[in-house]
């Protein structure tokens, strides 16, 4: 299979709109609309390693603080995620248990690990099962915005359950440590590049053989637009 | 046949003549690349102008009443984020407003403002800009979790508690299921060419 990158060419693909441009010298925006375009996102790496890392400092304050207080006449109870979860499956409401399990833990913990094996796997130039990674970046992005569930939960239940001393339930710190963690993990996955895993892939493929010189029929060489 | 490269492998080929209603993806990484949309810009728009409807009645009613011994509550969209700037915490009041209001009005709005302009051929005054900021707003909009935070929510009081359904649940639950069908129908860079076209 010859499929040299757009990059190798001389082309950039606007990440934002898909306009197709030939590389200019310096820095450069794309013409239909006048973003700034980069043949790969700049500092991609340690942009993403940034963000992953804030992202696991506060997953611990997002778990160990209340996410919330809950007060019911005389009884005051605070819940953490996962009390949260334990209560949903002590009252038999496995089904939401579930939700709230996979959305609150599972994936936020499934984002952070994909981001750092996808990380370290660029960093070590990889070879195994490009596609597979790609298709693992694609379902992190895809689905990281559903954790924010329990947050939306907690607004809804503060603005109802709020009946001055007796009934009321408080949004805890933990709530905003979680929202962060959530929007870190998804602003790490926007910086990834995907593009970075197959870089490795096609400079191993061009030490093996020499490249040809003419492409197959779906990679042009001559310019349009 | 029109240059594409693939966003996820930068992979540059050359985009075949696709039948309607057809998708091309990537020849090295699969992802999906392009798609052609079935019809005109008919159904996008009537769809939108729908979700713009029920955007603005589950935003003006009330979406939950709840009642304890003779007190009642009700909460709004808005309210709910209120609720949790009243509480000290502006962070995420903001992110929920955001989330669950601005940005997917937003995208309703500037999405009507460019396929209205493309639909009659109206030149509009900063269409381009209006069509990047769907680009950068839409990620970032969360009206399927928030329906799904207010479900959760009413099971967890629905033991202790009797609670009302507002008409903006409902018009948040059509809401919802309108405005992801309507970006279903929406290909962002089909209205770039579109775009590209009109101002020719």
């Amino acid at each position: 299979m010859s499929a040299h990158s757009a990059a190798a060419q001389g082309y950039i693909g606007c990440h934002l709109c898909g306009q197709v441009m030939k590389a200019a010298a310096g820095p450069q925006r794309c013409p239909r609309c006048k973003s700034p375009v980069h043949f790969r996102k700049p500092h991609s790496l340690s942009r993403t390693w940034a963000l992953l890392i804030t992202a696991m400092i506060l997953y611990i304050p997002a778990n160990a603080l209340p996410i919330m207080s809950t007060r019911y006449f005389n009884q005051t109870s605070s819940d953490t995620i996962i009390s949260g979860v334990v209560y949903f499956l002590a009252s038999g409401d496995w089904p939401l248990a579930l939700i709230i399990f996979v959305a609150s833990v599972v994936i936020p913990l499934l984002k952070i690990l994909t981001l750092i094996y996808l990380l370290i796997s660029v960093h070590r130039r990889s070879l195994i099962k490009p596609a597979e990674r790609t298709r693992l970046y694609r379902l992190t992005e895809f689905v990281g915005r559903w954790s924010m569930v329990d947050v939306f939960v907690i607004a809804i239940l503060t603005a109802l359950v709020h009946m001055g001393v007796l009934v009321n339930i408080e949004p805890g710190w933990g709530a905003t440590a979680f929202a962060a963690v959530v929007i870190l993990t998804m602003l790490a996955a926007r910086t990834f590049d995907p593009r970075l895993i197959w870089d490795h892939q096609r400079q191993a493929l061009a030490h093996q053989q020499t490249r040809p010189i003419s492409d197959q029929g779906d990679m042009p060489r001559s310019t349009t637009t | 046949m029109p240059l594409l490269i693939c966003p996820e492998c930068d992979t540059l080929q050359r985009l075949p003549a696709l039948p309607e209603g057809a998708e091309a993806r990537c020849h090295l990484c699969e992802a999906r690349i392009h798609r052609r949309r079935r019809g005109g810009l008919n159904v996008p728009l009537a769809l939108l102008l729908g979700a713009a409807v029920f955007f603005l009645l589950a935003n003006l009613f009330p979406l939950l009443t709840l009642h304890i011994q003779g007190n009642s509550q009700t909460s709004s969209i808005t309210g709910a984020a209120l609720a949790l700037y009243r509480e000290g915490m502006a962070a995420i009041a903001l992110l929920t407003w955001l989330t669950s209001v601005l940005f997917p009005g937003l995208v309703i709005a500037s999405g009507l403002y460019v396929l209205s302009a493309l639909r009659f051929g109206l030149r509009l005054p900063g269409l381009r800009q209006v069509l990047k900021l769907i680009s950068l707003v839409h990620p970032w909009g969360m009206l399927d979790v928030f329906m799904l935070g207010v479900m959760v929510a009413l099971v967890k009081l629905s033991g202790t508690a009797d609670i009302t359904l507002g008409i903006g649940i409902q018009a948040f639950a059509a809401l919802v299921i309108l405005f992801a069908w309507a970006m279903s129908q929406l290909e962002v860079r089909q209205l770039w060419e579109r775009l590209e076209e009109i101002s020719r």
